[in-house]
C-alpha cells in the first residue's frame, strides 16, 4: 500500500474510537517536532541519566549490541558498536528513506486504520526506530532503546519497525520514561515486530510514567515458520491511563509465542493491558502470562485472547491478580476462541488478596507484617521467563525491584 | 533447678466462638525437652498455635507468661523476635520466594544485609553456608524451590524444621515433626532435634504420637492433653505403657 493510501485510510479513522479504553480527545494534547540528533551518549545530563537508568537504559552502552534512544519527536541517538555484525539500527525516518523494501513493512502487522490513535500515529509526522538482525546474524549482547517524554501537554508520536531476519537472533531491551510532574501528555506508540523463518526474538519492555501520562502503545508481531518471539512488558510507576492490546499472528508452522507481563497498580492509575494471540498455522503453540497487583485506588484489567485457527495448535493464557486495598479493583478478562479442530487452548484466572495464611506464616518467621506483604508482593511479581538469557532476566528483575523500592 | 522459660496459666482458648482449651496449666522448663501428647482432637496443635499467637486462637481467660511476663499482647512477629519458632504442619505455598532466599533472610547468621540482595537471592554471600546445612538435612533439591510448592510431606517437614532451626530460637514448638517421614528421614529429624536437645540452650516443646522421636530424645517431660484439659503430666517411662494401653485405659489407670 502507497503511503497516499495509506494517508487517506488514517485521514477516514481519525474519529474512530478504541474498543477498549478511556476514549481521548485528540485535539487536547499538541504536537511539536524539531528534529535533533544527540550525538553521543555523554551529551545527556545527569538527571536524564538517570531517569533513563530507572528503565533499564545503560547509558555507558556495557554490555549491549547497539542503543537509540529518543527524547520527545526530536533528540535521537542511534548507534551500533563496533564488531557488531549483521545489525542496524536507524531513526525510522532515516530508515524509510534508505529502503524502499522497508514500506512493505509498515503499516502490515498494525492496521493504520485500528482506531484514531494509529489514524493520528500516520497522520502526524512520527520518529521511532527500525531495528534490524540480518539474516543469520546472532546478535548475542542485546539492543538497548529507550523513549523519553518531558514535554507537557504534548503527544510523542513513535512509531518502529523490528525485524529478525531469517534464522537470526535478536534481544531487544526498552524502556519508556516520564520525569516525575510532566502534565497532561500522551505516547502514541506503534511498533510493528517481523520474526521470519527459524528467528527468535525477545523483547523486553518497562514502562515508567508519570501520573498524568495517558498512553496508547498498539503493536503487534507476525511471526513466520519455525519462528519464536518471546516478549516480557512490566510496568511499574503510576499513570494517568494506559490501554494496550498486543497482537501476535502466529503464521507459519512451529512457530511460537510467549508473552509476560507485570503491572504494579498504584495511585487512581487505570492500566488495561492484554495480548491477544492468533494460531494462525499448524504446531504453533504459545503462552499469555500475565501478574497484576492493584494498590490505592487503581484500576487494573487484564485481557487475554486465544484464537485457535488450525489444528495441532496449543496455547495457555494465565492470569493472575493481587488485591492489596480495598478501593483498588482488578479484572481478569481470559478468553479461549477454538476455530479448528485440534487446537487445544486454556487458561487459569485468580484475583485475591494476600493471604492472611501467608502473612501469619511469615510473621512467625519474624518478618513484621509489612515486610511480609511486602516480601509476598515480591514473590508474586517476580517475573521468571523461561529460556530468557540470565542478562535480560537480571535486567527485569532489577527494574522491577527499583520500582518497588520507589512505589512501597 | 532449671527455671520456667514458659508456662500457661489457667489458659482458655476459643476459635470462631468454640472452646478448645479449658484452663490449661503447663510449666516449661528451660533447655528441657517435653511432649504434648493427647488423642485427635485434644488441643495439642492450638495449644502450640496459640503461644506462637496466630490470630484465629482467642485467649479468653489465662495468660501465657515468657521468662514470668505475660506475652499475649505481643504480635506473632515479636513473638518469634522474643524467641518462639513454630513448626508448621501444611505451611501455606510462596511463590516466588525460594526457600534458600528466605532462610537467608530469617536467620541471624546468614542473613544478608540488604534485602535487595536477598531478593536477588544469587548474590547472596552467605549460599556456600547454607548449602552444606540443606545436604545434612538431605533437602538440597528444594534449596531454588519456591517456599513449600509441591514439597512432599516429608520435605514440608525438613523444610520446616530448618527454618526454626535457622531462627536460632530459644523455644521451639514442633507440630508433629516427625509424622509421613521415612526412616531415613526419621533418622536426620532425631539427629538434629538431639543435638539441639544436647547443646541444651534451646527449649523443644514436641507434639507426636509417635514413641520413636519422643525416646530417642529421651524427653523429660509429657503433657497429656484429653479434651482440651491437661490430664495428666509424666516423663518417659509413660510411654510404652501408654503406648500399649492407649489413651483412654492409660488415663482412666493413672486416675483410679
Amino acid at each position: 500500500m502507497n503511503s497516499d493510501d495509506l494517508r487517506k485510510r488514517a485521514i477516514k479513522a481519525k474519529e474512530k474510537k478504541a474498543e477498549y479504553g478511556a476514549d481521548l480527545d485528540l485535539e487536547e494534547y499538541s504536537y511539536s517536532s524539531a528534529p535533533g540528533q544527540i550525538e553521543s551518549l555523554d551529551e545527556i545530563s545527569e538527571s536524564d541519566r538517570d531517569l533513563v537508568k530507572d528503565v533499564g537504559f545503560n547509558p555507558s552502552q556495557d554490555g549491549v549490541s547497539g542503543s537509540f534512544l529518543q527524547f520527545d519527536n526530536e533528540g535521537i541517538f542511534a548507534d551500533v558498536l563496533l564488531k557488531q555484525e549483521g545489525l542496524e539500527i536507524l531513526p525510522i525516518t532515516e530508515a524509510l528513506s534508505k529502503y524502499d523494501w522497508l514500506q512493505d513493512y509498515l503499516w502490515n502487522a498494525v492496521s493504520v486504520d485500528t482506531d484514531k490513535y494509529t489514524a493520528r500515529s500516520e497522520i502526524t509526522d512520527y520518529n521511532g526506530y527500525f531495528i534490524r538482525a540480518k539474516a543469520g546474524a546472532c546478535i548475542q549482547m542485546p539492543v538497548q532503546s529507550c523513549l523519553v517524554m518531558k514535554r507537557n501537554q504534548s503527544v510523542q508520536n513513535v512509531h518502529n519497525i523490528v525485524i529478525a531476519e531469517e534464522g537470526s537472533e535478536l534481544h531487544i531491551i526498552t524502556g519508556c520514561a516520564t520525569p516525575s510532574g510532566v502534565e497532561q501528555s500522551l505516547h502514541l506508540g506503534i511498533s510493528e515486530f517481523y520474526v521470519k523463518k527459524k528467528a527468535r526474538m525477545t523483547f523486553t519492555m518497562v514502562h515508567r510514567w508519570s501520573e498524568m501520562m495517558d498512553v496508547r502503545p498498539r503493536s503487534a508481531t507476525v511471526v513466520e515458520e519455525g519462528g519464536t518471539h518471546i516478549s516480557s512488558y512490566a510496568i511499574l510507576s503510576p499513570v494517568k491511563s494506559i490501554q494496550t492490546y498486543p497482537e501476535v499472528h502466529l503464521v507459519g508452522m512451529n512457530a511460537k509465542a510467549d508473552h509476560y507481563s507485570v503491572v504494579y497498580g498504584s495511585q487512581s492509575s487505570s492500566y488495561d493491558i492484554g495480548s491477544l494471540l492468533f494460531l494462525e498455522a499448524p504446531r504453533t503453540h504459545g503462552k499469555v502470562v500475565s501478574r497484576s497487583i492493584a494498590t490505592d485506588a487503581s484500576e487494573v484489567i487484564t485481557r487475554g485472547d486465544l484464537v485457535g485457527l488450525s489444528g495441532e495448535t496449543k496455547a495457555r493464557l494465565e492470569c493472575d491478580g493481587l488485591l492489596i486495598s480495598n478501593e483498588a479493583s482488578i479484572r481478569a478478562i481470559p478468553m479461549l476462541h477454538a476455530k479448528a479442530e485440534g487446537a487445544e487452548l486454556s487458561h487459569e484466572a485468580t484475583v485475591g488478596k494476600v493471604g492472611a495464611d501467608q502473612l501469619t506464616y511469615l510473621m512467625s518467621r519474624g518478618l513484621n507484617e509489612e515486610e511480609a506483604a511486602s516480601l509476598i508482593i515480591r514473590g508474586f511479581v517476580k517475573l521468571k521467563v523461561p529460556d530468557l538469557p540470565p542478562a535480560l532476566q537480571s535486567s527485569i528483575d532489577e527494574a522491577i525491584k527499583m520500582s518497588l523500592e520507589g512505589g512501597m | 533447678m532449671c527455671a520456667n522459660i514458659l508456662e500457661t496459666t489457667d489458659l482458655r482458648v476459643e476459635v470462631n466462638g468454640l472452646p478448645i482449651l479449658s484452663g490449661v496449666e503447663i510449666e516449661f522448663e528451660s533447655g528441657k525437652v517435653s511432649a504434648i501428647l493427647g488423642p485427635n482432637a485434644s488441643g495439642k496443635s492450638t495449644l502450640a498455635k496459640t503461644i506462637m499467637g496466630l490470630p484465629e486462637y482467642d485467649v479468653v481467660d489465662g495468660d501465657i507468661l515468657l521468662d514470668g511476663k505475660s506475652i499475649l499482647d505481643k504480635s506473632i512477629s515479636e513473638r518469634a523476635r522474643l524467641g518462639i519458632a513454630y513448626a508448621f504442619q501444611t505451611p501455606p505455598i510462596i511463590s516466588g520466594v525460594k526457600l534458600a532466599d528466605f532462610i537467608c533472610r530469617i536467620c541471624p547468621d546468614y542473613q544478608c544485609k540488604a534485602e535487595s540482595d536477598y531478593f536477588m537471592g544469587e548474590s547472596c554471600s552467605c549460599k556456600s553456608e547454607l548449602y552444606e546445612d540443606f545436604d545434612r538435612l538431605g533437602i538440597g533439591n528444594l534449596a531454588k524451590r519456591d517456599l513449600n510448592d509441591g514439597f512432599s510431606g516429608g520435605e514440608t517437614k525438613r523444610s520446616e524444621l530448618f527454618q526454626v532451626l535457622s531462627m536460632r530460637p530459644r523455644i521451639m514448638l514442633l507440630d508433629e515433626p516427625d509424622s509421613g517421614l521415612d526412616y531415613d528421614s526419621l533418622r536426620i529429624v532425631g539427629k538434629e532435634l538431639k543435638a539441639i536437645r544436647e547443646k541444651g540452650d534451646t527449649t523443644l516443646v514436641i507434639i507426636s504420637h509417635h514413641r520413636y522421636v519422643l525416646e530417642y530424645l529421651e524427653v523429660d517431660r509429657i503433657y497429656i492433653l484429653q479434651n482440651g484439659r491437661l490430664a495428666y503430666t509424666g516423663d518417659m517411662r509413660d510411654i510404652p505403657v501408654l503406648e500399649e494401653k492407649g489413651y483412654d485405659r492409660f488415663l482412666a489407670d493413672v486416675m483410679r
